[in-house]
């Protein structure tokens, strides 16, 4: 057994196991922890099959970006993870059953001699100073243009999505403007009223009346 | 213009006006609607003559194509086609022109009537119908043209639908041609399944001879002839159409209808559509002697036995009825001896006097104030010059009178069925021997019972007056329509009724006597009608004895049927003029013979009993048992009752949570990949 | 690949789409929310501007361009323009609706075109990726305007669960063309094709594929049992975006399945159309049997939908130009259909009141004799009844499946189109037989009068005049065919 594939073993092994403690583990914050380790396992998959930049980005993206944002979400909001655990004993055998007989179907299948995947042969290694991010980025901006554009596309997408979505003037806000401040005239907040001198024979209506013009 | 445009412009005219008369003649008033149908008509009428003509100065050829095609189902290909040969012609020419005389007529006759637009209108869309019939290229558009002029029959014989015996009738007309178009049908299908899958009249008649002695199993191990099957389930729509026995019922009752309408639909050209028909498909029953010889024997008892019933009617526009019923039978009788032409020729002759016939009763009713007695008229010859004059020539016409048109045709059948060598064909000629006699005598005591005689409207008209009820005019408001006072006076017609009168009586003289020659024994019908002269020899040999219309008219002086019909004019006028007892006298001694002849042979009670009350009783079996029982309790609402169950059910599974929905997607993909690689996964 | 070699003419549409769009989307920020009307006359123009694009580089043949990633064929442009067509419709109905809801905002439209801005990237698609990309830019869009109702419980809670399971379907997608791209080492649709018919693709991984992606695109349609997502989502969004996820993204999807498993996956078909059947079989019982149960008028629609998915996949499994043709009908006229249904609905409802119920209908005609009247086109075209748009659509579907021998199918067919008849007519008995139990005005604009009757009468002027526009469909699909 060559140390590729020794690493290769132990690589799936680690991230098998990380892939079941994200399901069990209680404490949400351990499961995402164990999803930032399948996360670098299969960066290092990556690496193994000569595709460095890809392992970058994925720790980079999926560490760096989703998963911190992820622990932000699981611990600002408090979610009590108990309570959403609650079915989880009482549809595990049906989710069980269901997904041993997926795997073990697609096991069957894939390891059967017909898919005879054992013809497929890895790609040829590449020469040492070969890079990575200079052919990505070649097939990216002439073949791949379509997609990279439409890729372009759909993060603008996102964007408003996320913006029409969250952003939200507050009705009962209070803000104060310092412009609106700024800019006010005593007209704007006082009024001068002229009162007669005279009591007419009216007086509390007249009063009324002054206090509701005031 | 090309001759489709033609062709389609002759259909389409008529349904023009039809539709404007129909659709706005509430709009357009009553003067308005009948002008634009007459001028449809009158197109109509006008090419046809030409493209008449055309055919018969040679220049016109035979034309064969389809004009639209209307759906494609399968491959098969249904198209609106025309076919128009000189037989079409022929026929276009009578339909078209017997019409236009129509619509002239009914100007005067409906003058009153509030129905007025809608009389027009029907039979403007008549006229079109019978067009499309006649013009057919495939049976698909001739089994439309039959439906649609069946359809017409039926509204306008019901046109007074406010008097109860006018619907019975037309219901009855509806019912009993459903019986004969379900037997058209059936040939239809036979036709479409064995005949090399087409529709087309020339695909049909060619793939014909290559079936003549092919057999079907209808109930297993019986074989029957493919061809004979097939012609007689033709025939039996014919049979409905054109009021044979045993399918004539309706026609009498449809005489509720307004005397124009008899005229043109009941007498001159719908009820001889079936035998069109049968002429266009010669080329089919030349093959099967078993179904011309079924043919023959319907037509023989139609001819000889519902002229007997001529004989006892009172009401004018029944014995006319009942004269049509029986030269339809000469008709059917000559298509049964293979001459077909001879046939077509009586049918051309035949639309001409008897529409001329039935329009003369018309004006005489008009004369009478609507009073259709017999018995309450006499001597009218005085007061209705032009219509005493013109019904005498139509009778002289219809009796076979020498020089006349319909002896030529009259005789042309009795001849042609004399030298047919059909098994039933001696039966048949002595029919119509006997046949010859009793039209004359039914159609001059019409005669002499209207025209002479003393002037019985005076003194009968209160005994009779109870009787008559059934046919007057609907409107309650005009009360004077129940005939004439002791005072009134008959009056002749306005120009609009006697110029058809006199329009029609020119052809019924003269038609026959130039027409007979190319028609029978020229080659007119070459290619239109095809006759197995080896097998059915009759038409061959009665034109080799033909000398032209003068010797053929001299030459039957000395025959048998003139001599028949003058003896039966003299015993009518002895009868009805000089002794007017011995009729009385003899229908006391020959009560039961008159009884059974009153009740039409007790047909209409056979048929009303056996058939209508007990599909009566069978539609009411189906009903409980069929409908309430299986169809509303079992299937209708038990499938309801299922379908809620099961709707419920499905709901439920529609949980609204995520996680099932999820679930249920796993599930199918797994699904899919077990059902997909069991064999792999199982290995 | 040179630059020189690009050749951007086919590509014009959607360049001048997003390009207007984006211009769309800044001049919005400048515009207060009382002038919004011009943000929706300018979409309506971009809309315009597009279709007229659309019509003038239109080639009658198929055009590969942006390395064989983008194709401009005649079923694409037909079907483009169709939903072009079919967003300025549901932009004019649901003017006035979405003024009412507080949705009458920027981002409404803007996601409209990002939708189609995707949809168009579907249809157009000739590699996995660009179809891949296409599917999550509409997805994206529609997750968006579902939730655009921000304080609307249900809303929130459909573009949720749409949300979450499109994501599961996406993951099924792309696991299936990974196989299919392990089998064949390729991507490109055509290059695909040629593979398998080559042989020298692994049918084992192929079909193991093809099961994933059939799922994934049956999500896409909501066929059974990958439907779960659609009553919920129906009823959960506002009208005006149930709508959107109605009508034009049924044709994306039909191009969309119509380019993998057709196109690409030529050498399948016995497979995929077994798999086809089952789901059709499925979806046309189900859709059927569960809308008799139900008393919301979009929900039932809902099901409606699904049945008539099914019926769209009958068409496709018949594996002939004929059933594509037909189905391709079938999606066109079927959309045009849910914009006349949906669009009453609209014009029924008012600021804080849903006209979702179907008790809301009872006695219609006697509010309204001629919105009762187009409803009750749409109903009868629904339930296939001649001479309505609808029958020729189920005709034509049923006629491509007989051809090819699975008449027990097409029985099967009839009679759930019979089952169905049964709630479409109730429609049709509440609105003419029952009393009225809302009395209040019905007031329309009248612009969405003119164009909401024009689509419910365009019903029956395709019904009895289907000729052309089927003619089209075969024609568009013959060349499509002939690139195989």
């Amino acid at each position: 057994m060559s140390f590729p594939t020794v690493v290769f073993y132990v690589l799936s092994a680690i991230l098998i196991f990380a892939g079941l403690r994200v399901i069990t583990a209680k404490n949400p914050v351990h499961a995402a922890l164990y999803l930032v380790l399948a996360f670098f396992t299969s960066a290092g998959h990556w690496l193994l099959l000569e595709s460095e930049f890809l392992a970058i980005s994925l720790v980079l993206v999926y560490v760096g970006a989703v998963m911190v944002l992820f622990l932000f979400v699981v611990m600002m909001l408090d979610i009590n993870f108990e309570k959403l655990r609650e079915g989880f004993w009482k549809n595990a055998p049906l989710a069980g059953t269901v997904g041993l007989i997926m795997v073990g179907e697609m096991v069957l299948i894939l390891m059967s001699p017909e898919a005879s995947l054992g013809s497929y042969k890895g790609a040829a290694p590449l020469a040492a100073d070969a890079s990575n991010i200079r052919e990505l980025g070649r097939l990216i901006y002439t073949t791949y243009l379509w997609p990279f554009e439409l890729a372009a596309v759909v993060l603008l997408v996102g964007m408003v999505a996320a913006i029409a979505l969250t952003m939200r003037k507050r009705k009962d806000t209070k803000f104060v403007n310092p412009g609106d401040q700024v800019v006010v005239r005593r007209d704007d907040r006082v009024r001068l009223v002229k009162m007669a001198a005279v009591k007419r024979s009216e007086p509390v209506a007249e009063a009324e009346s002054a206090d509701q013009q005031a | 213009m090309d001759m489709k445009s033609l062709y389609l412009l002759i259909a389409l005219a008529p349904l023009a006006g039809s539709l404007i008369a129909g659709l706005f003649g509430w709009a357009i008033g009553r003067r308005a609607s009948h002008v634009v149908t007459i001028l449809g008509v009158a197109v109509s009428a006008v090419l046809s003559l030409k493209v008449l003509s055309g055919f018969i100065s040679g220049q016109t050829e035979v034309f064969n194509g389809s004009v639209y095609t209307w759906l494609t189902v399968g491959g098969h290909e249904y198209a609106v086609g025309f076919l128009v040969d000189k037989l079409t012609a022929m026929m276009m020419v009578v339909v078209s022109c017997v019409s236009l005389m129509v619509h002239i007529y009914t100007i005067g006759y409906m003058q009153e009537d509030p129905g007025y637009q809608r009389f027009f209108s029907y039979i403007s869309l008549f006229t079109f119908s019978m067009l499309m019939l006649v013009m057919s290229n495939n049976f698909i558009q001739l089994f439309f043209g039959w439906e649609a002029v069946g359809l017409v029959s039926y509204l306008l014989i019901g046109f007074w639908f406010k008097r109860p015996t006018a619907t019975f009738a037309n219901l009855k007309a509806f019912l009993v041609n459903r019986v004969g178009d379900f037997g058209f049908l059936l040939g239809i299908g036979l036709v479409l399944a064995h005949f090399g899958g087409s529709l087309n009249y020339n695909d049909v008649f060619a793939a014909a001879p290559a079936l003549a002695n092919k057999t079907i199993q209808i109930f297993p191990g019986v074989e029957w002839s493919l061809m004979t099957v097939t012609c007689i389930l033709l025939f039996v729509g014919a049979m409905g159409k054109s009021a044979q026995f045993p399918l004539h019922v309706w026609l009498p009752d449809s005489m509720e209808g307004p005397t124009p309408i008899s005229a043109l639909i009941h007498a001159a050209t719908m009820v001889t559509a079936g035998l069109f028909m049968v002429s266009r498909m010669s080329p089919l029953f030349e093959m099967s002697d078993t179904a011309l010889n079924f043919v023959m024997i319907s037509g023989t008892i139609t001819a000889l036995f519902m002229g007997f019933l001529g004989i006892v009617q009172n009401d004018i526009k029944k014995v006319v009825a009942y004269s049509t019923l029986s030269q339809l039978g000469y008709m059917t009788v000559a298509l049964g001896a293979s001459a077909y032409s001879a046939a077509m020729f009586h049918v051309m002759t035949h639309a001409f006097f008897k529409a001329l016939l039935f329009l003369g009763a018309g004006s005489v009713i008009m004369g009478m104030h609507h009073d259709q007695d017999m018995r309450n008229m006499g001597g009218l010859r005085k007061y209705m010059p032009i219509t005493w004059i013109t019904s005498l020539i139509g009778s002289l016409a219809l009796i076979g009178t020498p020089f006349f048109s319909g002896f030529y045709s009259k005789d042309s059948i009795i001849e042609a069925v004399a030298a047919s060598h059909l098994p039933f064909a001696g039966v048949a000629y002595w029919a119509l021997i006997i046949g010859v006699f009793v039209t004359a005598f039914y159609s001059f005591r019409m005669y002499f019972l209207v025209f002479h005689g003393k002037e019985r409207w005076m003194e009968n008209h209160g005994a009779h007056h109870g009787h008559d009820d059934d046919h007057d005019d609907e409107e309650p408001s005009t009360d004077h329509h129940h005939g004439l006072g002791p005072n009134d006076k008959p009056h002749e017609s306005p120009w609009v009724v006697t110029l058809p009168l006199l329009a029609l009586a020119i052809p019924s003289v003269l038609i026959g006597f130039f027409a007979i020659e190319p028609l029978l024994f020229g080659d007119f019908f070459k290619g239109a009608i095809t006759i197995d002269a080896l097998k059915h020899p009759g038409m061959h040999e009665l034109a080799e004895e033909f000398h032209g219309p003068v010797a053929m008219a001299v030459h039957a002086l000395s025959t048998l049927p003139f001599w028949l019909a003058l003896s039966g004019v003299v015993v009518a006028w002895f009868f009805y003029l000089k002794a007017p007892q011995i009729p009385a006298a003899i229908k006391q001694q020959f009560s039961a013979v008159h009884k059974v002849l009153e009740n039409k042979y007790y047909l209409d009670d056979l048929y009303f009993n056996l058939f209508a009350k007990g599909a009566r009783a069978l539609g009411t079996l189906f009903w409980k048992v069929g409908d309430m029982l299986l169809i509303d309790g079992l299937m209708v609402n038990g499938t309801a009752k299922l379908v809620g169950v099961f709707s419920r059910l499905t709901r439920k599974l529609q949980t609204g949570f995520i996680y099932s929905y999820a679930t249920t997607m796993i599930i199918g993909v797994l699904g899919l990949m077990t059902l997909w690689f069991a064999g792999i996964i199982l290995r | 690949m040179n630059w020189a070699d690009l050749n951007l003419v086919p590509v014009m549409p959607e360049i001048f789409l997003i390009s207007a769009l984006s211009v769309i989307l800044l001049l919005d920020l400048f515009i207060s929310d009382a002038k919004r009307g011009i943000t929706y006359g300018l979409s309506l123009l971009t809309l315009a501007g597009t279709a007229a694009l659309q019509v003038y580089t239109f080639e009658p043949y198929a055009q590969y361009t942006l390395s064989n990633m983008f194709v401009a064929d005649p079923l694409a442009s037909l079907v483009k323009l169709a939903m072009y067509g079919a967003t300025a419709m549901i932009l004019v109905y649901s003017r006035q609706y979405a003024a009412d809801r507080d949705m009458f905002k920027g981002e409404f439209f803007t996601l409209a075109l990002f939708a189609l801005f995707g949809m168009n990237v579907m249809v157009s698609a000739s590699h996995f990726l660009s179809l891949y990309m296409g599917l999550e830019l509409l997805s994206l869009s529609l997750y968006a305007l579902i939730a655009l109702q921000r304080d609307s419980v249900p809303a929130t809670e459909a573009a949720m669960k749409y949300f979450v399971l499109g994501a599961l379907a996406s993951g099924l997608l792309l696991y299936g063309m990974s196989m299919v791209y392990g089998a064949t080492g390729t991507l490109e649709i055509a290059a695909i094709a040629k593979s398998i018919h080559g042989g020298s693709a692994n049918q084992l991984l192929l079909v193991f594929g093809l099961v994933f992606l059939v799922a994934g695109l049956a999500f896409k349609l909501g066929a059974v049992p990958f439907h779960m997502w659609i009553p919920d989502v129906y009823q959960g969004s506002p009208t005006a975006i149930t709508l959107m996820i109605g009508a034009a993204p049924k044709l994306a999807a039909f191009v969309f399945i119509f380019r993998i498993l057709v196109q690409g996956l030529d050498g399948l078909t016995g497979d995929w159309q077994s798999m086809l059947a089952i789901m059709a079989v499925l979806s046309m019982a189900i859709g059927n049997i569960t809308a008799i149960a139900q008393t919301n008028l979009k929900r039932m629609l809902a099901y409606s939908t699904i049945s008539h998915m099914g019926f769209l996949l009958l068409g496709l499994l018949a594996g002939n130009e004929q059933g594509y043709s037909s189905a391709l009908f079938y999606a066109v006229t079927y959309v045009l259909t849910t914009l006349a249904s949906f669009g009453v609905i609209m014009a029924l409802s008012r600021a804080g009141f849903e006209c979702d119920k179907l008790e809301d209908l009872k006695g219609l005609n006697s509010r309204n004799s001629w919105y009762a009247a187009l409803m009750l086109l749409t109903m009868f075209s629904l339930a296939g009844i001649p001479p309505l748009v609808g029958f020729y659509a189920k005709f034509a579907v049923i006629k491509a499946i007989v051809d090819i021998g699975l008449v027990k199918l097409a029985v099967f067919a009839v009679a759930m189109s019979l089952i169905g008849a049964f709630y479409y007519l109730r429609v049709v008995k509440h609105m003419y037989f029952d009393e009225v139990q809302d009395t209040s005005p019905i007031v329309v604009r009248g612009d969405m009068q003119l164009v909401l009757s024009l689509n419910a009468l365009a019903l029956l002027v395709l019904g009895v005049l289907p000729e052309r526009l089927i003619e089209i469909c075969v024609e568009a699909m013959k060349q499509s065919l002939t690139v195989l």
